[in-house]
């Protein structure tokens, strides 16, 4: 090697030395600035735009694809859309027929799934059909009490609120499979569909468990040091469990092995504070959305 | 590098540090001695002594719970409560803090049931165990027509726990267990030869205290139970399912079906987490007193609100179903009725001439109606009348900001 060529080698080193020490430190910078960022309020979804109140929401529901939030306004018997912007679109009260809805989802087949207290039933609204269809759950004998729902693959994930179990429903309504939880003796109050199964929660026992597709145990986490009266939980984008306290009305945040990481949001009326909340979820802008039963909105943060 | 001077230097200053040391010594630990003893020059000494003494106390240490010229507590205490108790006795104050608690150690009163110096019994109890007990536990009767023999040799650490347990009612162990550590299982096997499957759950039937009835059996029975155990158990199950309960108790079917629902617990059958499915005290067959079988899973709520300066008499006296529905509710909380309504059923007056309230009037913080609870808490708060913030400013600013 020649003296000219070991100098542009070493020139060319030294480049790449610091391009990779520049390259590390705007990662750790934005690492860190992003990790230090706190949740912060960005939009409320309220009644205002439809000239009513929300009354008692009890669930949000994000269409990814048309961008758009749903909230059930549970004392109001309605389902009242918004814009991924929070813009209030329409209020939807399928022809006055719904009884204290709870939950709702959308199928691929555009079918709106409606979970209804009043009468115990998983509707279904064909809006296009303008068909309106409540369906009482059964397994075998025995009549399912819907609470929570999802949707994936074409099965209806339903939460049973008598048994704690989720009940995995086909297109015809028939329980084809069920989810219980072994280590829940208390059964399950919320749960969420992610990539790698499905995270749950124990309200009275105060634990959070990762279950796998197949209902098998992945993993289980005490949550009762730092909880008070969990009602709700979402998975974050980074892995993190962020478990809703409805009494304490905060926001309780742990990593995917259970240690705690820390607590945001108070009791309140005002915005940005919680009264009473219900739900928790993210949405796909990044949002972390708060259904805020007391308070009669869904709040959105962001970072 | 040091010089040998410089050396010797140091080790005379040290020997003269050591002489001044012990010299201190000699001089003040006589004088703390005495600080101490010098207490009882004034305070006299009997009423001090007794059969256990309170180690501060029999060390002559009387400076480690007071100070003998100014404090901030009274009896020149240096700290208030448990607080002062728990700056020796570090363990407790940790365990103390697990599972159920009871509500004067939660509180920090220690001396509700302890005296701080001297006293004729263990534990430095301020009175024979059963009449600690019975100071507080008034609603306790003394005896029952059929009195279990530990009641009523006043035993009451038999089954329970003073500070705090992580089973209900402050038990040693789980329940049956409980039973079990005097009771033979041979013995019980004996005394119900027609009970399905493993005898268990002792409590579903039995009054651990006593009862009118033979056998501590509890004084209302369930009417199916009276007549058999097939009217439930007709399919070979043990704990029947939520809806066996519901076949008769059809309008108690009726409240599940709303917003918020007690269709919880652990186990098939929901019912059972409060009702005794065989027997009980009273007609609803609870599981334990209102506030008793509310604390199984409230105990966040609960814990939270009793040590409030101001309490809704109420809550206060643990009457929970006075303002909340038990089975099943469209309101939040559970709550009978809405928050004005549920209030003006007894505060009348205040429902026609107060701060507007109703359906006309809205909190411009959310838009919702402004009802009594907008303002007041009932379950307990720190400011008088139970508000939720200060009554002289922070209460009305939340809405009338220009104020």
């Amino acid at each position: 090697m020649s003296i000219s060529e070991g100098v542009s080698m070493k020139y060319v080193k030294n480049m790449l030395s610091q391009s990779a020490l520049l390259a590390v430190s705007i990662f750790m910078v934005a690492t860190t600035s992003m990790a230090a960022e706190p949740w912060a309020w960005k939009a409320t979804l309220d009644g205002t735009g439809s000239g009513r109140v929300i009354d008692m929401p009890t669930a949000l529901y994000i269409d990814a694809e048309r961008q758009r939030y749903y909230v059930v306004d549970s004392g109001g018997n309605r389902l009242v859309s918004f814009s991924k912007e929070g813009n209030f679109l329409l209020a939807f009260t399928a022809e006055e027929k719904l009884q204290i809805p709870y939950d709702m989802i959308r199928d691929n087949a555009d079918v709106i799934w409606v979970v209804e207290r009043g009468r115990n039933s998983l509707t279904s609204i064909n809006i296009k059909a303008k068909e309106i269809l409540p369906h009482i759950i059964k397994d075998g004998q025995k009549a399912l009490v819907p609470d929570r729902l999802d949707y994936k693959d074409g099965i209806i994930y339903v939460l049973d609120k008598q048994t704690g179990q989720i009940a995995l429903l086909g297109s015809d309504l028939t329980v084809k499979n069920w989810i219980s939880c072994a280590e829940c003796p208390s059964g399950i109050v919320d749960f969420k569909l992610t990539n790698d199964g499905i995270w749950a929660l124990d309200q009275l026992d105060k634990k959070v468990v990762q279950l796998g597709a197949d209902g098998k145990l992945i993993r289980q986490f005490d949550i009762g040091q730092k909880v008070e009266f969990p009602v709700s939980l979402a998975i974050g984008p980074a892995g993190y469990v962020y478990v809703l306290d409805r009494h304490a009305a905060d926001i309780d945040v742990f990593d995917a092995q259970g240690s705690f990481k820390y607590t945001f949001l108070t009791k309140g009326w005002q915005r940005g504070a919680l009264y009473y909340p219900i739900e928790i979820l993210f949405d796909p802008w990044g949002g972390l959305c708060v259904v805020e039963e007391g308070n009669g909105r869904v709040e959105v943060f962001g970072r | 590098m040091q010089s040998v001077s410089s050396w010797g230097g140091q080790k005379i200053m040290f020997n003269y540090y050591r002489i001044f040391f012990i010299s201190w010594l000699a001089i003040v630990l006589p004088i703390a001695a005495l600080a101490d003893t010098v207490c009882f020059d004034c305070h006299k000494k009997e009423a001090f002594s007794g059969k256990v003494v309170h180690q501060p106390l029999a060390n002559g240490q009387c400076s480690a719970c007071h100070n003998p010229h100014v404090a901030h507590f009274k009896g020149l205490l240096e700290q208030e409560g448990s607080a002062l108790c728990f700056s020796c006795h570090a363990k407790e104050q940790v365990a103390f803090k697990q599972g159920m608690v009871h509500q004067p150690v939660r509180s920090g009163q220690c001396l509700v049931c302890h005296v701080a110096h001297a006293s004729s019994r263990e534990g430095l109890l301020k009175d024979p165990l059963s009449a600690a007990c019975f100071g507080c536990h008034t609603k306790l009767p003394a005896k029952f027509q059929y009195t279990h023999t530990p009641y009523a040799q006043g035993q009451c650490y038999s089954c329970h726990l003073p500070h705090q347990s992580v089973f209900g009612q402050l038990l040693k162990d789980e329940p049956d267990k409980v039973c079990l550590s005097c009771h033979k299982s041979q013995d019980l096997q004996k005394g119900h030869l027609n009970y399905p499957g493993t005898l268990r759950d002792c409590l579903s039937c039995h009054n651990p205290h006593g009862s009118s009835r033979k056998g501590i059996v509890r004084d209302v029975l369930h009417a199916p139970f009276a007549q058999g155990c097939k009217e439930c158990h007709d399919k070979g199950e043990i704990q029947g399912s939520t809806q066996s309960c519901l076949r008769c108790h059809e309008a108690v079917a009726t409240g599940m079906f709303t917003r918020h629902s007690h269709l919880t617990g652990k186990g098939e059958n929901k019912c059972v987490s409060c009702h005794s499915p065989h027997a009980g005290n009273e007609k609803n067959l609870l599981k334990g007193s209102q506030l008793q079988v509310c604390r199984g899973c409230h105990t966040d709520t609960i814990a939270r609100y009793e040590n409030k300066l101001y309490r809704h008499p109420k809550a206060k006296e643990g009457s929970c179903t006075n303002c909340h529905e038990v089975h099943g509710s469209n309101r939040i909380a559970m709550l009978r009725a809405d928050g004005n309504a549920i209030c003006t059923r007894c505060h009348e007056t205040q429902g026609k001439f107060t701060h507007p309230v109703g359906e006309k009037v809205v909190d411009v913080r959310t838009g919702l109606m402004v009802t009594c609870i907008t303002c007041h808490l009932p379950m307990g708060s720190d400011f008088k009348y139970e508000l939720i913030y200060s009554g002289s400013k922070d209460l009305c600013i939340q809405c009338h900001k220009r104020y």
